[in-house]
């Protein structure tokens, strides 16, 4: 082999060690890095505010745990153009509005955060009826 | 400032719009612009590196027209997608790398585009210029780590 020929390969092998480096993260926009799929994390609370926007919307809500400490939660949701298409609005979650939630907590340390989540009424039943998905959000992607 | 930016009416657009004609569409165009440009800029520096040597460098001339025009596109959804969430963005170091290694990437194309146009090497001609060359190497690898730190936006 020439040294061109060297060259070519080596900035090759190059180009491919960095676009590996960023592998993980880039193969399919998973939620892995920033939520642990292994385990679930239930909540029950009122709504304080909904982010309705790209690329990933937010609800966050209010809740109390067993011990009676109170924390906000923040719910990370797929893009407002896509929660559209399931049937969802700016306004389907108002501020005060009583949800559970169950999802996938988040990896960072104390904090109250959760992806991937089936948020429902108390009672269990779906916030929107009939959409395309009633009530599992998409996780963020 | 960057507060400013965010709640005008075109970045709340580009953010709370729920059209697929929003913020996908706008997206989807920046990284249709990055094939061309890194596209059409890879085609220039694998020739420059051996590649296709019986393509006349010259030939390739009209490439870089083709760069800019994308590269424009780029610029401009780019701005969109940054409007939309100013305040996070303009505090992401690696946007920051993202940005110089852009910069840095397009002195390259514009100094691989003098060689061309002054090199004119014939065709079949044995060896590229070996500036050339190096510039081609660093290009592409630029252009690699430019793509890296954008996708690492969404992460870091």
């Amino acid at each position: 082999m020439n040294l061109r020929r060297w060259i070519v390969v080596g900035s090759v092998a190059v180009i491919g060690l960095v676009a590996l480096a960023g592998v993980p993260a880039i193969a399919h926009h998973s939620a892995a890095p920033f939520y642990d799929a292994t385990k679930r994390v239930a909540a029950q609370g009122t709504v304080t505010r909904f982010l309705f926007k790209n690329p990933h919307s937010f609800l966050y809500f209010d809740a109390t745990d067993d011990k009676g400490q109170k924390a906000e939660w923040q719910i990370e949701l797929g893009p407002a153009a896509s929660l559209t298409r399931t049937g969802w609005t700016p306004e389907t979650l108002k501020p005060g509005t009583a949800i559970k939630a169950e999802g996938q907590p988040s990896r960072a340390e104390g904090s109250h955060g959760m992806c991937c989540a089936k948020i429902t009424r108390p009672d269990g039943t779906p916030i929107v009826a009939g959409g395309r998905v009633t009530e599992e959000q998409q996780p963020p992607r | 400032m960057m507060a400013w930016l965010e709640g005008t009416g075109l970045a709340t657009w580009v953010r709370e719009s729920p059209s697929l004609w929003a913020y996908p569409t706008i997206l989807t165009l920046h990284t249709v612009g990055l094939g061309i440009v890194v596209g059409a800029s890879a085609v220039v520096d694998f020739r420059l590196l051996g590649f296709a040597r019986r393509v006349r460098l010259i030939d390739l001339s009209p490439l870089f027209g083709m760069m800019a025009w994308a590269f424009l596109l780029n610029a401009t959804t780019g701005i969109l997608l940054f409007i939309a969430d100013a305040t996070t963005k303009s505090r992401q170091p690696v946007f920051y790398v993202k940005l110089s290694l852009i910069f840095v990437a397009l002195w390259c194309t514009f100094a691989t585009r003098r060689i061309i146009r002054e090199g004119n090497p014939a065709p079949g001609a044995e060896s590229a210029p070996s500036k050339g060359g190096r510039l081609a190497v660093l290009s592409l690898l630029l252009w690699a780590g430019a793509i890296t730190a954008g996708r690492l936006m969404a992460y870091l």
